[in-house]
């Protein structure tokens, strides 16, 4: 498969729609449709998982309700097989927590006319060794 | 590099929102700040004091760890826990579930500290918000005395009592090391070993007489 050229806007567009659902409590649930049954991989916050199954009971343990986002930069690259490799830096407020940095990578695989989440990396902006 | 004689690390605990982030930010830069603590690439906090005890000065580099809300998304481990040699212990005035809540952080204590005692100091913060208090001082001290831990009403907004507690749990800290028959079994003393012909900590307070 050949590169996709739209990679750009397919990042943009995937990380607004992923965010718009995980951030809001009510949407969180419907996550589970971006993630493949068995080939998708999650490392959250160090916590590795496979499925989406083990991907959903995660964020559905998560103890805040609203988060408020700010995308710094959304950083996209074509792969090979026709999929997006996606970069996010940004800002994120869990309730009424003090503010993080973190950072997200995906990878998303193309299926027929759509694309589901293969890999997904996600980890705080805390910097707490000596 | 500077020299100290101890590394002291402390952490801070009590539900989101209590308040932990801007009481050490209170202590170690004399500010309230209640918007983002820009960081330095680096999210604990540190101060250096003199610890003085017996006529001698020791020098202490203090580090003030906060879970910052992280718990939200990773489970804290023992390994968070277990370095550190003392706890301020923070619950808000204003919150009832959040004093509720102390009971299970003991126990969090008891279970992944360095001992099964450990030094804490039980701070109950926002003491400013007068006007919205839901937690009387009678039952906190009850709460406080049942555990046997010092209690204190703090301020991260006006600074009342906040290097108060800090001291009062190094002092608890300084005076466990001192006292410990066994030495092997306390964590930190990682500094540099004393040097005892250094001038500068063994000179006596007579040193400062004119007359």
């Amino acid at each position: 498969m050949a590169l996709n050229p739209q990679y750009e806007a397919i990042g943009k567009g995937f990380v607004q729609q992923y965010y718009a659902l995980f951030d809001d409590p009510t949407q969180r649930p419907n996550l589970v449709n971006m993630y493949n049954v068995e080939l998708s991989f999650m490392t959250f916050e160090g916590v590795q998982l496979q499925g989406s199954v083990k991907i959903m009971e995660k964020l559905n343990s998560l103890s805040f309700q609203k988060i408020n986002r700010i995308i710094t930069a959304i950083d996209s690259q074509p792969m090979f097989d026709g999929g997006v490799l996606i970069n996010v830096l940004g800002r994120l407020q869990a309730d009424e927590d003090p503010p993080h940095a973190f950072s997200q990578i995906f990878v998303l695989k193309p299926l027929g006319n759509s694309f589901f989440v293969q890999h997904d990396i996600f980890r705080l902006g805390i910097h707490d060794t000596a | 590099m500077m020299e100290y004689d101890y590394l002291i690390k402390f952490l801070a605990l009590g539900d989101s929102g209590v308040g932990k982030t801007s009481f050490l930010y209170q202590y170690t830069d004399g500010m309230f700040n209640s918007r983002f603590i820009s960081t330095v690439g680096i999210d604990f906090r540190e101060k250096r004091l003199i610890y003085q005890s017996k006529g001698k000065n020791h020098r202490v580099h203090l580090q003030l760890w906060d879970t910052a809300g992280q718990e939200r998304f990773r489970s804290l481990t023992t390994a968070f826990y277990r370095d550190a040699m003392g706890f301020l212990l923070l619950f808000d005035l204003t919150n009832e579930q959040s004093f509720l809540e102390i009971r299970n952080w003991i126990e969090q204590l008891r279970l992944h500290a360095y001992c099964e005692a450990p030094d804490v100091v039980l701070c109950g913060n926002k003491a400013d918000l007068e006007d919205r208090r839901v937690i009387t001082e009678w039952r906190a001290r009850e709460l406080a005395e049942k555990h046997g831990l010092p209690y204190l009403e703090t301020s991260a907004a006006t600074g009342q009592n906040v290097t108060r507690a800090v001291e009062t749990l190094l002092e608890r800290v300084m005076i466990r090391m001192e006292t410990a028959v066994d030495r092997a079994m306390l964590p930190g003393r990682r500094g540099r070993p004393r040097d005892v012909n250094d001038l500068d900590l063994n000179a006596s307070s007579s040193n400062n007489c004119s007359c």
